[in-house]
C-alpha cells in the first residue's frame, strides 16, 4: 500500500461522515444555504436598484504578486488531507503565496449582511475572494461591490469554463465572476421505504406524512416545487412562486411536511426520520456511498441548478495576485483534486479526463458529471429585483414558521 | 487616598464605575441603538433610515402573534414542569441526601460542561424516530404505532425544561437548604405532622427560590430558538425563531428589532406582575418571613 492510499484511507475515514454544508447549521447561520441560479439566460430581474450604497469598482491592474491572499469559503469546499489543503499549498508552493483559507460563509443573507457595511465603504475587510451564489453574487455586483475582471490574465477560465457557465443573467460575459462550483437540487429519497419516487409532486404523497422535509433555501424548495406544478422557475412570474408557497404552507399545516432543514438530512435519512427530501447532489453523493437504499433522483419534472461564483470584492488588498489564483485554478489537473473531494459539479472543462487518471470512481458518477441530456432538464431560479425578492422570501419564511 | 477621604461622596461613585460602564456600554447603548433601529425603514438595499415608524411594531405583532403566544406557552409549561420536577429533587438533595450531596449537585451542574447546542443535538439522536425510546414508547401505546416524538410540541418542550431545569433547581436547593433546621423541629414539637411541616414551614420559607427559579426559567426560555429549530417541525417555531430569520435570513432589521422590543416588554411585564404577586422580598431573595 502506498503511502497515497494510506493518506486516502484515513482522509476518508475522517471525512467520509461530513460534507461541506453540514456544519454550523445552527448557531447564527440558521440555514445553510446554497441558492439557485441561472444556467441558463433568465429573462426578468430587472432591478430598480435605488442609491443608498454605491461604491465604484475599477477594472484589475497588474502588479507583483502578493505574498499571501485571503480567500472567504463555505466550509468543506475544497479538498483537505491531514487539516491542511493540498490545493492551496500546490499554489504555494508554485507561485510563493500563501492563501489564508477562511471557511467563514455559511448562508448567502448572512454573509451579505455581515460585510455590506464594510463593502460600501470600499473596504473588503482584507478578503480578496469570496464565493457567493449565483443571485446573491448577482445583487453584489449590481451594487458595486465587485471588481472588474481582467480577462487579460484569465486565459485558462476564458479556454476551460465550460459552455453551459459562459453566459449567465447576472453578469451575461463574466466581466466580474468565476464560477467554483455547481449543484444540482432533486430529490433524496430512501428507496427501501419509498420506493417509486420519480415526480416532484410525490413528496406530497400522504403516505409519506411526517417523513418528509424540504430546504430552508427558499430558490431551491420554492423552484422545485413550482416544477412540480409545471411552471418554470426561470421565467416564472412572482404569482407562481407565490402560488408554490401557498402550496408548501398548505402541506405545512397538514404535517406533511416535517421540518425544512440546512443538509440536516445528512443524518436524518440514514435514521429514517425522513423518507424524501429535497436536497443537493454533491451530499447525495456522499450519502449513497454510505447507504445503498439512499438516492438521488432527479424528478421527471426537472430539478434547479445553481452556481457558487468566485468574487473579488472591492477593495481586495491582492486583486491581482487573486486573478492568477484564479486562473491557476481553472486546470483540469488542478480542479480534479477539488472535484474528488467536494462532490459538486466542476465548472472546469476536462476535469472528468484528469479525474478518470486519479480517481475513476468519482469521474464516473452521473451525478458529479451529468450527461448532456440529464443537464437539459437543469433550471435556473429567476433573478429577482429587490421589492420582488423581498416579497417572495418574506412569505416563503413566514411559512416556514419564521 | 487623601483626596478620597477629603471628597468622601466619590468612593462609592468610583467603586460603582466599572459596572456602571459595562450596563452602559453592553446594555443602554445597545437598546438604544435597537429602538433607534426599529423604527427605522428601508431595506439593506437601499439602506435604512429613521422615520418614527411605529406600524412596524403592530405589523410585527399581527404578523407573529402565533409564535409568541406560542413562546410563552411552551415557556411556561416547561417551567412548571421543571418546578415539578425540580422541588422534589432540590429539596431531596437539601433534606436526604446526607454525604451524597455536593455529589448530587454536581451532577445537576455537570450536564453543564457540555455545550447547550451538543446537548439539543444528543437529544434528537435520542429521540428520533428509530431510536429505542420511540420504539419502546410505540410498544407501550404511549405514542400510536407510527406516532413520533421528534418533531412535536412534547420534544420541544421536553427539550426546553431539559436545558433550563438546572436553573431551577439551583436556586431552590440554594433556599432550601438555608432553612433553619430548628424552625422544622419545633414544628414536629407543636403536633405538626410532616405534610403540615412541610406546607406551613418549609414551602413559605423556599419561596424566594422559587421565585428566583420561575424567573431564570421563563426568561430564557421564552426567548429560546435552539430547541424548537432542533427538536421541532414549522408548526412549533418561537419567536427566537422569527427575531433570527428576519435578522440573518431577511436582512429586515427593524422588524427584528422591533420583535426583540415587543418580547422584552412583554417579559418585563410578567416579571412585574409576578413580583407583585410573589413580592419583592421573595424577588430580592430576602427571606420571606416565617410567621
Amino acid at each position: 500500500m502506498s503511502e497515497r492510499d494510506i493518506d486516502k484511507m484515513i482522509d476518508e475515514l475522517v471525512e467520509r461522515e461530513v460534507s461541506r454544508r453540514q456544519l454550523f447549521r445552527l448557531g447564527a447561520a440558521g440555514a445553510m444555504s446554497v441558492g439557485a441560479a441561472s444556467f441558463l439566460a433568465a429573462c426578468g430581474g430587472s432591478s430598480s436598484l435605488g442609491g443608498g450604497t454605491k461604491t465604484q469598482s475599477k477594472v484589475i491592474q497588474k502588479s507583483a504578486l502578493g505574498t499571501e491572499l485571503n480567500f472567504s469559503n463555505w466550509p468543506l469546499y475544497i479538498d483537505v488531507a491531514h487539516g491542511k489543503h493540498p490545493t492551496l499549498q500546490h499554489f504555494q508552493k508554485k507561485f510563493g503565496v500563501h492563501v489564508n483559507y477562511t471557511e467563514e460563509i455559511n448562508d448567502n443573507t448572512e454573509f451579505f449582511g455581515k460585510i455590506h457595511q464594510q463593502l460600501a465603504n470600499g473596504n473588503s475587510g482584507g478578503r480578496d475572494i469570496i464565493v457567493m451564489t449565483d443571485w446573491m453574487a448577482g445583487k453584489m455586483i449590481k451594487l458595486g461591490f465587485i471588481e472588474k475582471l481582467n480577462k487579460q490574465y484569465l486565459p485558462n477560465v476564458q479556454k476551460n469554463l465550460i459552455p453551459a457557465l459562459q453566459h449567465i443573467d447576472f453578469d451575461p460575459n463574466r466581466d466580474y465572476s468565476v464560477p467554483w462550483q455547481s449543484g444540482q437540487t432533486g430529490l433524496i429519497v430512501r428507496t427501501d421505504k419509498a420506493p417509486d419516487v420519480k415526480s416532484v409532486n410525490d413528496i406530497f404523497n400522504p403516505k409519506y406524512k411526517g417523513k418528509v422535509t424540504m430546504l430552508t433555501e427558499m430558490r431551491d424548495s420554492v423552484g422545485l416545487t413550482m416544477l412540480g406544478m409545471g411552471k418554470d422557475p426561470t421565467t416564472g412570474s412572482v404569482n407562481d412562486m407565490l402560488a408554490a408557497i401557498d402550496k408548501i404552507g398548505k402541506y405545512v399545516k397538514n404535517g406533511q411536511i416535517r421540518r425544512f432543514t440546512g443538509n440536516d438530512y445528512l443524518k436524518d435519512l440514514p435514521h429514517g426520520d425522513t423518507w424524501v427530501c429535497y436536497g443537493w447532489s454533491g451530499d447525495a453523493v456522499q450519502l449513497q456511498s454510505d447507504n445503498k437504499n439512499i438516492k438521488f433522483i432527479h424528478p421527471e419534472e426537472g430539478f434547479m441548478l445553481w452556481t457558487d461564483n468566485m468574487l473579488i470584492p472591492v477593495g481586495a488588498p491582492h486583486p491581482y495576485t487573486a486573478e492568477v489564483f484564479m486562473n491557476w485554478i481553472y486546470q483540469p489537473q488542478v480542479e480534479a483534486p477539488i472535484e474528488d473531494y467536494v462532490n459538486y459539479v466542476p465548472p472546469v472543462n476536462g476535469t472528468k479526463e484528469a479525474l478518470l487518471k486519479i480517481d475513476p470512481g468519482v469521474a464516473k458518477n452521473p451525478l458529479i458529471f451529468p450527461s448532456p441530456a440529464v443537464l437539459a432538464k437543469g433550471h435556473a431560479f429567476k433573478q429577482l429585483a429587490p421589492a420582488d425578492d423581498d416579497k417572495v422570501n418574506n412569505a416563503f419564511q413566514q411559512v416556514i414558521g419564521a | 487616598m487623601a483626596f478620597v477621604r477629603r471628597h468622601r461622596g466619590i468612593l462609592p461613585l468610583a467603586l460603582l464605575l466599572p459596572g456602571l460602564a459595562w450596563l452602559i456600554i453592553f446594555f443602554a447603548l445597545p437598546l438604544y441603538y435597537q429602538g433607534k433601529i426599529s423604527l427605522e425603514v428601508g431595506s439593506i438595499f437601499n439602506g435604512f433610515h429613521f422615520n418614527w415608524h411605529f406600524k412596524t411594531y403592530t405589523d410585527a405583532w399581527s404578523a407573529y402573534r402565533t409564535q409568541f403566544l406560542r413562546s410563552f406557552w411552551f415557556a411556561g409549561l416547561s417551567t412548571v414542569l421543571s418546578l415539578l420536577i425540580g422541588y422534589p429533587l432540590a429539596y431531596a438533595i437539601a433534606f436526604r441526601a446526607g454525604k451524597w450531596r455536593n455529589a448530587l449537585l454536581l451532577a445537576v451542574i455537570l450536564p453543564f460542561f457540555v455545550t447547550y447546542l451538543v446537548r439539543t443535538l444528543a437529544w434528537e439522536t435520542i429521540l428520533d424516530d428509530s431510536s429505542p425510546l420511540v420504539s419502546f414508547l410505540q410498544t407501550i401505546h404511549v405514542i400510536s404505532p407510527h406516532g413520533r416524538v421528534l418533531a412535536t410540541t412534547g420534544s420541544v418542550v421536553a427539550g426546553i425544561t431539559y436545558n433550563f431545569l438546572p436553573f431551577m433547581i439551583l436556586p431552590l436547593y440554594a433556599s432550601l437548604e438555608r432553612i433553619d433546621d430548628r424552625l422544622l423541629e419545633a414544628g414536629a414539637d407543636l403536633y405538626g405532622n410532616r405534610r403540615s411541616v412541610f406546607w406551613k414551614i418549609t414551602l413559605p420559607l423556599s419561596m424566594p427560590g422559587v421565585v428566583a427559579g420561575v424567573l431564570l426559567t421563563f426568561i430564557p426560555a421564552a426567548g429560546d430558538f435552539v430547541n424548537a429549530t432542533l427538536l421541532g417541525s414549522p408548526n412549533q417555531t418561537m419567536i427566537g425563531n422569527v427575531i433570527q430569520s428576519r435578522y440573518l435570513e431577511l436582512n429586515d432589521y427593524p422588524t427584528a428589532a422591533a420583535l426583540s422590543f415587543t418580547l422584552m416588554f412583554i417579559i418585563l411585564v410578567m416579571v412585574a406582575l409576578w413580583a407583585k404577586v410573589a413580592g419583592t422580598d421573595a424577588l430580592m431573595g430576602t427571606e420571606a418571613s416565617a410567621t
